[in-house]
């Protein structure tokens, strides 16, 4: 099957290893200018996401898109995750797949 | 019950509460006696790269036990619903997977109406290679409600790998030649008994570990009066004074209580 575009999980520290690459990201929404949603990734730095959210973003969203710069996403696809969600699990997810347990996931 | 419901309870992510609630389902169908195999967590990408053992093609290797039953997470895609089953793709970020899920009764037709493209979905099932294709023939799909679920899903995947590779690797003494010692029970495989001695082994070191792995054997489980810490020292072949440090950090986590006097204990997991 198809395994050649996993979507890794990152935070903002990780995105930048992965400009030009399929990511995922959960960021909690600061302030939305239509078009492109600025908000806090699981590490606690700014983002910038891009695209239109098919319904209004809750707290919390999941983008699944191409990382666009080290502080950007181009989303494609978006998942509210709701108001309350644990960012630190979440986090400690993006840390697992990119250190100890990355042959797990890319 | 044919899956231990306590498996995956104490994980280090937190958000516990629905897991046993999950592994509680019991599939019907399945044949011999895979029934009491567990639930593996994994990554597709595990799946994926997992290889089939050559004598009998629905054995799958993962971490180097042989898995059959696995749990997933992921993202539908491709959903495509026909009069007697529903297949689609299951995309966790890691990879994608062909599954199928048979439409038997009402209960599956509510099941799989419910599932939609780009949806979030837990799915148990077992694995099978057909035509040289990997695929999941699904028992259960749950729209997932807590995206926490998500997080702990991985930190299960996570734990599982480690656990069973570290119990390869370091081979550790005391396993390994306590299991030709003690009858493990019948036909009980590796990776089941692996696989029950989860617990939150967080900050346990090694010896702590041997001597935890020594009280859950079963000979010592089936000690009423427990085990005399001299004897754990013996086996082991570790000092004394280790061995005290070790139970009292144990003891400390509730994992281990001392029985008829402070020189034996047992585990708590009897």
């Amino acid at each position: 099957m198809d395994t050649s575009n996993p979507a890794v999980f990152v935070n903002a520290e990780l995105l930048r290893m992965y400009v030009g690459r399929r990511v995922r990201a959960v960021i909690q929404v600061l302030r939305n200018d239509g078009g492109s949603i600025v908000g806090k990734s699981t590490d606690e730095q700014q983002l910038v996401v891009k695209g239109h959210p098919s319904s209004p973003p809750t707290t919390f969203v999941e983008v699944i898109g191409v990382a666009d710069t080290n502080q950007s996403i181009n989303a494609e696809i978006w998942t509210n995750f709701g108001d309350n969600f644990d960012t630190a699990s979440y986090n400690t997810v993006c840390q697992l797949a990119n250190g100890d347990f990355k042959h797990l996931f890319i | 019950m044919m899956f231990e419901s306590s498996q995956f309870d104490s994980m280090p992510g937190g958000a516990t509460g629905f897991v046993s609630s999950q592994t509680a389902d019991p599939s019907p169908s399945s044949a011999k006696s895979r029934d009491n195999q567990p639930m593996y967590p994994v990554t597709v990408k595990q799946i994926i790269e997992a290889s089939t053992s050559a004598d009998d093609k629905s054995n799958f290797l993962i971490d180097g036990i042989s898995v059959y039953n696995v749990k997933l997470l992921g993202m539908v895609f491709d959903k495509s619903a026909r009069v007697t089953d529903v297949s689609f793709v299951i995309d966790d970020g890691t990879g994608r997977i062909s599954c199928n899920r048979w439409v038997n009764d009402s209960q599956d037709t509510q099941e799989v109406e419910e599932l939609t493209d780009e949806i979030y979905v837990r799915v148990h099932g077992h694995l099978k290679s057909s035509q040289g294709k990997k695929q999941v023939v699904v028992y259960a799909i749950r729209p997932v409600k807590d995206y926490n679920e998500i997080a702990n899903h991985f930190i299960e995947c996570a734990h599982a790998h480690s656990c069973n590779t570290r119990l390869q690797h370091n081979g550790s003494a005391s396993l390994a030649s306590t299991t030709v010692t003690t009858p493990n029970k019948a036909h009980q495989t590796i990776s089941s008994s692996q696989i029950s001695q989860e617990y939150n082994l967080d900050g346990l070191g090694s010896i702590d570990k041997m001597v935890l792995d020594y009280l859950q054997l079963p000979s010592s489980l089936a000690q009423e009066k427990g085990i005399h810490r001299n004897e754990i020292a013996q086996k082991l072949k570790v000092s004394q004074e280790k061995i005290i440090e070790a139970i009292e950090s144990l003891e400390s986590e509730g994992l281990v209580y001392s029985t008829i006097d402070e020189f034996h204990y047992k585990s708590t997991a009897s």
